[in-house]
């Protein structure tokens, strides 16, 4: 049996070097790798990312924040931010339980590319892109790019994910995150709401919301969000969101849900997320 | 492969094939029995440790990955004649039937507890200014990454909250 390789570079340079002959499996917290393999531990290559210590911890720039690659769900949770960061951290108390939080990363869940990673929508709203490393250089993607489908991605083999960025709001802004399960805890989400309004002189100067689990990857609700703005920004919004807004969403039958189910629950959770938005002072 | 783990407190020298993960280290290699297998899924929260402090589930994470890392078992929590003040409480209250998620059930709530002194919120804090209260609603919430099968939730509930209580009267 062949053994598998293991390596457990301390730096990124060392990282993208290993990267640049291919063939490894990228593991941080292993709390989607490793489920996967549960009946058959076949040999692989392992490239363990957990000794990239730098890429961990939450910096603010001028006009941004950077979220390091290795930066856990509990780091998220604990970190002092802006208010408009609550609905990532309402999805981040979500994850699993606290054992879960404990050791997956934020940028694990982007870069598994479940329909159902709850990381996905929420940093929709946040307008995050995602930084991309390998021996050539450094690029930055639009996270809406990244996620092509379902687990699928743009990161190219010898890439590693360092950061995601998120650009700092123009004006005041208020973020949510709803989720719907069949059960409240460690389930797979149904539906999934991310909702972010900037407001000015009581009014929506700005509007980003994305839906998960109702399509390969997340959505944004374009037509909605240009709907919102300039509209007085209290609970009445909710009733602003129709069924055509949810258009552009092709929700699948499986053994959760049904898709008119997923449909109906969507625009459900996106009233309710924007009664609340509208409704906070 | 060699790694250096700190196990309740000794140096631990490991000699395993890489994808050794940290639970069947503890189990196969240091026969650490009491850190239980479930799932290895992630899923029952069985097989629940401390690493630096912070519990996570052993299946989830290969023992290499650990190098120097402190970790803290049931084992090292308490045994037969120094039992931790939740592991008293979890008999006082009937906390379990079987006992298989017991070891889990009781290391995640060893860290629950200093999580809840450092004044963490959890998703079912209604206001996160203030101190959580204790409700059973705040410890299912976070107590969630533990399953049991036998279903002995009230009684570990009440085992908690009363550990819980006399932290906040000392
Ligand atoms: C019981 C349980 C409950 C869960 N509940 C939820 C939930 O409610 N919501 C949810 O969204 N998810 C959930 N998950 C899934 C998982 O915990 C999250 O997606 C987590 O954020 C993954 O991060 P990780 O660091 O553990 O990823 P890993 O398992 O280490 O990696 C996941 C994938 O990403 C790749 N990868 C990781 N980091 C990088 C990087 N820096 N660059 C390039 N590629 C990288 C890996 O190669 C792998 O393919 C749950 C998992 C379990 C076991
Ligand atoms: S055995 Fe690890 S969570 Fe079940
Ligand atoms: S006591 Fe039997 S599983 Fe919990």
């Amino acid at each position: 049996m062949s053994e598998g390789r293991y390596l457990r570079p301390q730096r990124l340079d060392e990282a993208v070097d290993a990267l640049k002959g291919g063939g490894w499996n990228l593991v941080a917290g292993g709390t989607d790798h490793y489920p996967a393999r549960v009946v058959e531990q076949r040999p692989e290559d392992i490239l363990d990312l957990t000794g990239l210590t730098d890429l961990r911890g939450i910096g603010e720039f001028p006009d941004h924040f950077r979220i390091g690659a290795l930066t856990r769900w509990t780091d998220l949770i604990e970190a002092p931010l802006p208010g408009w960061f609550d609905g990532l951290k309402q999805a981040a108390r979500e994850v699993g339980g606290v054992q879960i939080q404990n050791r997956g990363t934020i940028a694990g869940n982007l870069c598994n590319a479940s329909p159902a990673a709850d990381g996905v929508p929420a940093l929709l709203s946040l307008d995050a892109s995602v930084e991309l490393a390998s021996a050539g250089g450094v690029r930055i993607l639009p996270l809406a790019d990244f996620i092509l489908g379902n687990r699928k991605t743009a990161r190219r083999p010898h890439e590693l994910m360092t950061a995601i960025l998120t650009p700092k709001p123009a004006r005041p802004a208020r973020a949510r995150f709803l989720k719907l399960g069949a059960r409240r805890y460690l389930v797979i989400s149904i539906v999934m709401v991310a909702g972010l309004l900037e407001v000015e002189e009581g009014r929506v100067a700005g509007a980003r919301l994305a839906v998960g689990s109702c399509s390969a990857g997340a959505q944004r609700l374009p037509a909605l969000e240009a709907a919102l703005t300039g509209q007085p920004a209290d609970a009445g919004l909710a009733m602003l969101a129709t069924p055509e807004h949810l258009a552009g969403l092709s929700p699948i039958d499986d053994i959760r849900a049904d898709a008119g189910y997923r449909r109906d629950a969507a625009l459900i959770l996106v009233r309710r997320c924007l009664a609340d938005l509208g409704g906070l002072r | 492969m060699n790694t250096d783990l700190m196990v309740n407190g000794q140096a631990q020298r490991l000699d395993a094939d890489p994808r050794t993960t940290l639970l069947d280290a503890l189990r196969n290699y240091l026969h650490l029995m009491g850190t239980k297998k479930g799932c290895d899924h992630g899923q029952c929260g069985a097989c629940t440790v401390l690493v630096n402090g912070r519990r996570i589930n052993s299946c989830l994470t290969l023992a290499c990955m650990h190098d120097g890392d402190e970790i803290v078992t049931i084992e090292g929590i308490g045994g037969p004649d120094d039992l931790s003040a939740l592991q008293q409480a979890f008999i006082a209250h009937d906390g379990f039937q079987c006992g298989y998620c017991t070891p889990g059930q009781i290391c995640s709530a060893t860290a629950m507890l200093d999580e809840i002194a450092a004044g963490w919120a959890s998703h079912a804090t209604k206001n996160v200014a203030s101190l959580p209260g204790l409700t059973v609603e705040e410890i299912s919430e976070r107590m969630s990454g533990n399953l049991c099968r036998c279903s002995a939730y009230p009684n570990i509930i009440d085992a908690i909250l009363e550990v819980a209580a006399g932290k906040e009267q000392s």
